[in-house]
């Protein structure tokens, strides 16, 4: 029995033992973060850490809109225009465009860029370039150019070193379709189909070395065109959820962090003068489709659910500022005339009840749902999280089933709603959509264009199809302006679509590590030279 | 009444805890009489508002009332826990006992299938399920009933195995009782008690894998009023408004407490050693 209780002992004390320092490991550990985390930053002078989503592993152009995407936020490739801070697109690669008939356009590479392989930027590779990008659509890749600029033809003439262009319809807004980044120009003497790394572009930063969905590595592009690079380089992490981006910054794990959309971790780096956060009400919409096939057909019910929602509130509380709200669906910080816009069904839940008991829409049998033509209203709200989409969703389903509508919300991957959204198999689904891609909004209203909206609820309406007929081959920019007008009040009138709001892109950085970060309205662009060392 | 009194005299301890266990059913059913408020009610101007007279929970991001909607998660936690682990008894024990009756090619199928699905980490298992099975609280109690029934298998059959070959069965068998009575009359209240006891400490471990689930967005969804989920809506706001996890995160920790030491005291009631 003493014998027993020894080996007893013996044992609790090596686990005992083991367990101490298991601890003291760990409190070795913690010590060694909080050092770090004082220097209030993980990366040296000549580097930043950049915290931001995981769109995509490649940056290849030609596999799909969020690669041509991180191809120019990660500052790797360049377009031949580029937006400004007020989304008009401005010469980059391009230095001149001309045109006489807005059909045929002559555009001159600017002389002296390079790749950063160092091979010169002539007309021919950014010819080779787009004609690659075709083909592949053509062949049935994911990166639809021809939505943008359908069916031109590209001569190239490197003696003069100009592209002309011959657009197949007249396209006045040819420069802000070319800063798209599906027209990002890269090297395809360099580059090889699959390998992430292959992808040269002209832009200020290299992809140097990546691991599969965590981080890239860039460093510097020694043959710049457009000024010094401040950094030798840097590293892009990937972090989806915007609480972690917000603890990583705080944290010093990073430096600068783009989109953080938790409205309380928003609202602490705000307050805290150790971090700017730079927001711009940019071309991106948050609305909800309604399937006109359904029970939405219904115009009281429409009015109703307008009446009911207070977007007011839901925007500046429940998703904590991250939306600004608004009646139109193009953005109030553009200029398309919101306002000359008015709003009928402005908030008021009373009126919602009225309108619907006055339409004979009530419950008659008691369930708490009102019913229409005698079956229960029931609605499926199809929503994704993507920037507080299913905040919106949520907040809207509960309102609405307080009122006696049905809703019943479900909360899909983004491919599976679009698998649902074409099959018409919904009755409000969720979207976030950059409104004004390339610059204009007319591909958006197109949505709502009866020869293109069965994929967007079968909204019709002749005089909106009229309006959109004509806008799309307008030269006259004060009437393509009125048009604007027009089409987003008859929208407005119909009830043709929840607006939650427009979306308030935002970057966040360290002041005591870097400076010049800014954020674009078309947030393609990210990572400039602007970025630069506080010292 | 004697009785009872001798009985609480010598089980204090199960004595308070099952006190205690039945307060929390009676949250549960008495939800709609001790909610301040309509846990579904959105007062969207007042969203997360912190603890007060008026809400004593504090509001959500939705402006819904915390404390009405804590005590309504009692009902959804406490039932889902609740059918999960009789779920796993009835289906691990039937399989057990058979098993372990009939041996041979039926032990060796019944149990092979067991030590599968052991040798998979039991929550990766069951989030995995979840996942294909798709986001609701009733496939997160299947997908953790698919991963738990093992172990009252294991434990029912060796059970059995122990009364297997006893005169009694054997002459139960040669007097001409069916099979069904013999699992029914002799194997079944042989592994019954132990059965009973696992189950009861099973109860706040069930608790726990269903709000993980949910928090992790494979079990209840909004605008549920479930502990897990209401974990996860809060975890946004864990440092501006940290009572949206306090709170629920207490619940939870009551009552998993609550039902592991109701178990404890359970298993020493019923022990016969004791």
């Amino acid at each position: 029995m003493k014998k027993m209780n020894w080996t007893k002992k013996l044992l609790a004390g090596l686990l005992a033992g083991a367990l101490a320092v298991g601890v003291t490991a760990c409190g070795s550990s913690d010590s060694g973060d909080s050092d770090s985390s004082n220097s209030g930053s993980s990366s040296s002078s000549d580097t930043f850490t950049f915290g931001c989503d995981y769109f995509s592993e490649y940056i290849d152009p030609s596999v799909n809109v969020n690669a041509a995407w991180s191809l120019v936020r990660f500052g790797v490739g360049e377009t031949l225009f580029a937006f400004d801070e007020d989304a008009v697109a401005q010469e980059n690669l391009c230095d001149e465009a001309t045109t006489e008939d807005y059909i045929t356009w002559t555009l001159h590479i600017r002389d002296g860029i390079t790749f950063s392989n160092g091979k010169e930027l002539t007309a021919s590779a950014v010819v080779a370039c787009w004609e690659m990008m075709y083909e592949k659509e053509a062949a049935g890749g994911s990166s639809t150019l021809s939505q943008y600029l359908d069916g031109p033809t590209f001569t190239a003439d490197d003696d003069t070193n100009t592209i002309t262009v011959v657009c197949q319809d007249v396209t006045t807004n040819l420069k802000g379709i070319l800063a798209y980044p599906y027209f990002a120009v890269i090297d395809l003497d360099s580059y090889e189909e699959g390998v992430v790394d292959s992808v040269i572009g002209t832009g200020p930063y290299v992809l140097d070395s990546y691991v599969e969905a965590t981080s890239k590595t860039f460093v510097r592009n020694e043959t710049y065109w457009n000024g010094e690079v401040p950094y030798s380089g840097y590293t892009a992490i990937y972090m989806s959820d915007s609480s972690t981006k917000a603890m990583a910054i705080q944290s010093g794990d990073v430096d600068v962090v783009e989109n953080v959309t938790t409205a309380s971790d928003l609202e602490t780096l705000k307050s805290d003068d150790a971090y700017t956060v730079k927001s711009t009400a940019g071309g991106r919409l948050a609305n909800t489709y309604f399937n006109f096939s359904g029970q939405l057909s219904n115009e009281t019910l429409r009015q109703a659910i307008q009446y009911a929602i207070d977007d007011e509130t839901m925007c500046s509380v429940t998703v904590g500022g991250i939306y600004t709200a608004g009646a139109g669906v193009l953005p109030s910080s553009m200029d398309y005339g919101a306002d000359q816009l008015t709003d009928p069904y402005e908030y008021d839940l009373d009126k919602a009840v009225e309108i619907l008991d006055e339409a004979g829409i009530v419950d008659t049998d008691g369930d708490g749902i009102r019913e229409i033509d005698g079956e229960n209203i029931s609605l499926t709200y199809l929503t994704f999280e993507s920037r507080q989409l299913q905040t919106f969703a949520e907040a809207v389903s509960t309102v609405l089933n307080s009122i006696g509508i049905g809703v019943d919300y479900q909360v899909l991957s983004y491919d599976k709603i679009l698998e649902m959204q074409t099959d018409g198999d919904f009755d409000m689904v969720s979207s976030n959509a950059v409104i004004v891609p390339t610059g204009n909004p007319d591909t958006f209203l197109g949505n709502f264009y009866s020869g293109n909206s069965s994929s967007y609820g079968y909204y019709s309406n002749a005089e909106y199809d009229a309006c959109y007929e004509e806008l799309i081959t307008s030269t006259d920019e004060a009437r393509k302006a009125e048009l604007y007008v027009e089409m987003q009040q008859i929208l407005i009138d119909d009830a043709a679509t929840i607006v939650h709001g427009y979306y308030n892109s935002s970057i966040t950085y360290n002041n005591s590590v870097i400076t010049g970060v800014e954020m674009y309205p078309l947030d393609y662009t990210w990572i400039t030279t602007d970025w630069a060392p506080v010292n | 009444m004697k009785r009872l009194s001798a009985f609480v005299k010598k089980n204090p301890s199960f004595t308070v805890f099952l006190i205690l266990a039945l307060c929390i059913v009676a949250v549960a059913v008495l939800a709609p009489v001790l909610a301040t408020h309509d846990p579904y009610e959105a007062v969207l101007a007042n969203a997360v508002q912190a603890p007060s007279s008026e809400h004593l929970f504090g509001t959500d991001k939705l402006s819904r009332d915390l404390f009405s909607r804590v005590i309504y998660g009692t009902r959804t936690s406490l039932s889902a826990a609740l059918c999960l682990v009789c779920i796993i008894m009835v289906l691990g024990t039937v399989l057990g006992i058979v098993a372990g009756y009939f041996g041979g090619a039926v032990d060796a199928v019944i149990m092979r299938i067991s030590d599968m699905m052991v040798s998979f980490p039991g929550m990766v298992l069951a989030i995995a399920i979840a996942g294909i099975l798709g986001a609701s609280m009733i496939n997160a109690v299947i997908a953790i009933a698919a991963v738990s029934w093992t172990k009252y298998a294991r434990l029912s059959r060796s059970l059995v195995l122990k009364i297997r070959n006893r005169d009694y069965v054997a002459a139960a068998q040669v007097t001409g009782s069916k099979t069904g009575y013999i699992l029914y009359r002799y194997m079944l209240p042989n592994a019954l008690p132990t059965i009973i006891i696992t189950g009861a400490t099973d109860i706040g471990s069930m608790m726990l894998e269903i709000a993980a689930l949910s928090f992790l967005g494979f079990g209840a969804q909004s605008p549920t009023a479930e502990w897990g989920l209401m974990l996860n809506e809060g975890r946004a706001y864990m440092t501006a408004a940290p009572w949206l996890m306090i709170f629920p995160g207490l619940a939870i920790f009551i009552t998993v407490v609550v039902f592991n030491l109701l178990g404890d005291s359970l298993r020493d009631v019923l022990d016969p050693k004791s």
